[in-house]
């Protein structure tokens, strides 16, 4: 027995029995993180191969589809000479799972180095003619700049939206929201473009009807942001507008059933002001099932939006996905399949650790 | 009186030039186009084809590089570029090669001033047919067209035997016996200069000791895959030679910008461009009419297509806008393999056509901005305009005839029904021997006799409105199934329906057999119209891919070969003859039904002036004879 007061002692007992606890906790939390990541690396080699697969085994010939606008042009020895040599820059002669090992990186390239996606090698694009590595980063970057304010500005105007027609549940204000998102989540985002470029762009010309930034011209720093904003506003504007419907209606639905429940009710019989009743107990109970869709939508801004990319002609992942589809340049999708998978599995993960901070309940199990 | 009526004819063409250098004269350089594209530009200015094949970084390849030798003028004929070269002589050797010895002109230089010497053009053949060059991806295929081209791309040899520096401002150049006489010739003897400082590095050049041009320097691929790839897509500082000079590349925008080469000496005619400033942007088919009345783009270029070109012309009604039309050279078609079932009977081929009414498709399908062919050509080639009385003579144009389709069925014996009674009614079937029988899954056997029904397997590429229309007008059209026809689509990938149309059987077993009768697609024509090969008999090429129709006829595989090998260059009346010949013969045998040809309009800002393109004179030409007020 210590020297300690018994309360003194028992208070520390409790202590050290949390911290203990808390150690526990995150030894598991450790644990758990450290297991998602061994399933992942095991569901991405999986998916890999699958695609790989998948994508090898679609019955068309590379080298001859790259060759066939200059066929014409080509005596037979020079398109046999050209047809071949194709073929073995393209390695289609050898097995499949060699090539695929090749490609990951768990076996060696014909001259004996390793130098696949393990390695960094994200491929080559043959379309382009170069590698992935130097065919991506530019549209990535628009894609990132796009989706950044557009989930801001979806999330700062749904979500207070969304709370605030679950308050006014059936007032005329709620009905008009409803309506004005059902319309928003129905209609076509491809019409949602064309109307609002017609308005904005042909009758007023407030903006411009395409393109990434002012023809002809070489901005950096601020005027390089601010000409680029100029030339995002509309697509950025669609995107929020396309996006208002689906997420205030689902905030709202959370919320009500949030307000619904008996805290609410005892929070407001204690006598607590409207506004701690709604967001700091309504809300925060509200959150579980928002953010998951909230999370997916952060995760979401390295994918691109292929009918928002190519009625505006902006350079984004959607569109670079989309031609890299159509120009066979299966290396080129690959790899982007393969950077969207990563980003889907961490993506869960996560959402999953999330709702441990978002609510108590949920635990990694002991 | 002819001696006077030339002598004025002189004066005349004499006072047009000197009007037409007058009105050159007259053109302040200024103002700026913006050219809505409609494929995206890539990035890689790499001379000519040599990695990529994008139809825009082609055009914009095209406006900063135009000190080719040899050219192509406004009517797509072969012609000296008299701004490069001073003079260009040829000798047929003895040993059946041929020897063009090219002297460039002594006042020519890079956009950064450098001087041009015959090194720089032989740098461009020498470079991109190297063992290294070859490794790192380089599609060029010019070591095949010269002697000891062969020994050179593989490493054999260091020097390129057949490609000789004479002196500082003199290359030769010896074409290989196989490929001569050629009616095309002259384009051996082009090439296009090379700044081998941005390309190799100032410690490089090119060299000839007697035994051949050859590159001094190493030429390791540890030492040059970087440096190539940084050339290839190099923007800024870009050292080239041709009217414009690429200012800018943003590959976050997708946009260029060129301006006017101060250092420019002109065109083949001495022709100086007037438009300061060239800016290429990416258009989209959706907003692209949209931004060109907003003034976001000034032009956009070959419009087809009833939709497009009425958007186009009420754009210009509104005021503003101009445009210019021309003929397509080339068309869409369906076309037949003639070595298995019923597709290879030439009055099935015949019936077929009889069936379609191709006038009316060609005017549905291009929305009245198109017309028909009989052949293998394009409204706007030489060949048709000169031989044009004489091909309305001699082409069947196949009206649309019920009675004609059914009548050379009878005559080719497609006169049985399924039991093998005589026909009545439905499906049609002819009795066939066992070689014309083949295995063609569809026959049927009755007593001793293999019938063959007239069901043709059409494969035709997804999402494609051609193969729409003609299910419309040719599948569903009741006169096809009372003539007999039972024309059966078959929706597949454009790569798929490549498969099967080349047979080829490295893709999948399934490819290699002979499967579908029927395709449609499309062709286009080059200037040089050279179809060789591509009738031949020969089955190792056919194997390779050559004679997709699989129509083995020698009369057009003689027409084909003779037209372009057996006429001397400076023979276009032979040419012509043969050309016409081919023509009638293609005609007859119809290996492929020529479905539409279209007319394209290129709209622009009406401050444009001077505008004027064809299908072998594009926008990287035209450009260059505008100017904007």
């Amino acid at each position: 027995m210590s020297g300690l007061w018994p309360v003194q002692a028992l208070t520390s007992y409790h202590l050290t029995r949390r911290c203990f606890r808390q150690e526990r906790s995150v030894t598991q939390v450790k644990k758990y993180i450290a297991l998602r990541f061994v399933y992942i690396i095991f569901v991405f080699l999986i998916i890999s191969l699958l695609m790989f697969m998948l994508y090898n085994q679609i019955p068309t010939d590379p080298a001859r589809m790259e060759l066939e606008p200059v066929r014409r042009e080509l005596k037979p020895a020079e398109y046999q000479e050209l047809y071949l040599r194709l073929r073995e820059q393209l390695g289609l002669d050898d097995p499949l799972l060699m090539r695929y090992g090749r490609w990951m990186g768990i076996l060696p390239e014909k001259n004996g180095s390793w130098n696949g996606l393990l390695q960094g090698n994200f491929g080559y694009s043959n379309f382009y003619k170069k590698p992935v590595i130097d065919v991506i980063p530019e549209p990535m970057f628009n894609t990132v700049f796009i989706n950044i304010f557009a989930t801001i500005m979806a999330l700062g105007i749904t979500i207070p939206l969304g709370i605030r027609t679950a308050v006014k549940k059936n007032t005329r204000f709620d009905g008009t929201v409803q309506v004005i998102s059902v319309v928003g989540y129905s209609v076509p985002v491809f019409i949602i473009s064309l109307v609002f470029i017609y308005f904005f762009a042909v009758i007023f010309r407030i903006f411009p009807v395409m393109g990434m930034k002012t023809p002809g011209t070489n901005y950096t720093g601020l005027r390089f942001v601010v000409d680029r904003l100029y030339y995002l506003a509309l697509p950025l504007i669609v995107l929020t507008f396309a996006s208002l419907g689906g997420m205030t209606r689902y905030v709202r639905a959370a919320m009500i059933e949030s307000l619904s429940m008996d805290y609410v009710r005892t929070a407001r019989a204690k006598g607590l002001r409207e506004k701690t009743v709604i967001y700091s107990h309504a809300w925060r109970n509200a959150l579980l099932p928002v953010i998951t869709v909230v999370i997916g939508w952060f995760i979401g801004i390295f994918s691109g939006s292929v009918i928002i990319e190519n009625t505006f002609s902006l350079n984004g992942m959607g569109k670079l996905y989309i031609d890299g589809l159509n120009n066979l340049d299966y290396e080129l999708v690959l790899a982007m399949q393969m950077f969207y998978t990563i980003i889907s599995l961490v993506g869960i993960l996560i959402t999953d650790l999330s709702y441990g901070l978002v609510d108590p309940r949920v635990r990694v199990n002991k | 009186m002819k001696k006077l009526v030339a002598l004025l004819l002189t004066a005349m063409m004499l006072l047009g030039v000197v009007g037409m250098s007058a009105e050159t004269a007259v053109h302040p350089v200024g103002g700026e186009i913006i050219y809505g594209s409609s494929t995206e530009i890539s990035g890689d200015w790499s001379h000519g084809a040599i990695w990529t094949n994008n139809a825009t970084d082609n055009m914009i390849r095209g406006l900063m590089n135009d000190y080719d030798t040899i050219v192509f003028n406004d009517g797509g004929a072969l012609v000296v570029n008299d701004s490069t070269a001073e003079s260009v002589t040829w000798e047929d050797n003895e040993d059946g090669t041929k020897t063009f010895t090219v002297k460039i002109a002594e006042d020519l230089v890079f956009n950064d001033g450098t001087p041009i010497t015959a090194q720089h053009y032989l740098a461009s053949l020498l470079l991109f047919n190297h063992p290294t060059l070859i490794t790192l991806g380089s599609k060029s295929t010019g070591y095949l067209t010269y002697v000891g081209g062969d020994a050179y791309k593989t490493g054999e040899a260091t020097a390129f035997s057949g490609a000789r520096l004479i002196d500082e401002y003199t290359y030769s150049l010896t074409v290989v016996e196989e490929k001569l006489p050629y009616f095309y010739d002259l384009s051996y003897a082009s090439l296009s200069p090379l700044s081998i400082n941005m390309w190799l590095g100032s410690t490089y050049s090119v060299a000839d000791d007697g035994e051949g041009a050859y590159i001094v320097g190493d030429m390791a691929v540890g030492t040059l895959a970087f440096k190539i790839a940084e050339a290839r897509f190099l923007s800024e500082g870009r050292v080239t030679a041709g009217p414009y000079n690429l200012v800018s590349y943003d590959k976050g925008a997708k946009q260029a910008v060129l301006e006017i080469n101060p250092l420019y000496k002109g065109k083949f005619d001495g022709q100086k461009p007037s438009v300061q400033k060239i800016i290429v942007v990416k258009a989209e088919d959706a907003t692209q009419f949209d931004a060109l009345k907003t003034g976001e783009i000034n032009l956009i270029s070959a419009l087809t297509g009833g939709d497009d070109v009425n958007a186009a012309l009420d754009i210009v009604a509104g005021g503003g806008f101009d445009t210019v039309t021309f003929e397509r050279a080339g068309y869409g078609k369906l076309m037949f393999q003639c070595d298995f079932g019923p597709t290879q009977f030439l009055n099935v081929r015949h019936a077929i056509a009889h069936l379609l009414d191709r006038p009316e498709f060609a005017n549905t399908f291009t929305g009245g901005y198109g017309g028909v062919v009989h052949g293998p050509y394009g409204l706007a080639m030489w060949m048709y305009q000169d031989g044009e009385e004489e091909l309305s003579e001699r082409l069947n144009t196949y009206p649309y005839s019920l009675e004609d389709a059914v009548k050379l069925l009878e005559e080719d014996g497609w006169v049985l029904g399924e039991d093998g009674q005589p026909w009545v009614s439905g499906l049609r079937y002819k009795e066939v021997t066992e070689e014309e029988a083949g295995e063609y899954k569809h026959n049927i056997t009755v007593g001793d006799k293999v019938l063959m029904p007239l069901i043709i397997e059409w494969s035709s590429s997804e999402g494609n409105t051609v193969s729409e229309l003609l299910v419309t007008m040719l599948a569903e059209n009741p006169d096809v199934a009372s003539a007999g026809f039972e024309i059966r689509q078959n929706i597949m990938t454009f790569a798929e329906l490549l498969n099967y149309m080349y047979r080829d059987k490295s893709v999948g077993e399934q490819y290699g057999v002979p499967t579908y009768g029927m395709y449609n697609l499309a062709s286009n024509f080059n200037p040089i119209y050279d179809q060789s090969y591509s009738w031949t008999l020969d089955p190792e090429l056919v194997e390779q891919g050559y004679n997709v129709n699989f129509l083995f006829d020698e009369q057009l595989d003689k027409l084909s070969m003779d037209m372009v090998y057996g006429v001397n260059a400076d023979d276009p009346d032979t040419y012509l003859k043969i050309w016409i010949d081919y023509i009638v013969r293609w005609n007859e045998l119809l290996p492929e039904v020529p479905l539409y040809s279209n007319i394209y309009y290129t709209i622009f800002f009406d401050k444009l002036h001077g505008y004027a393109q064809n299908p072998y004179w594009g926008f990287e030409n035209a450009i260059v004879y505008s100017w904007i007020e």
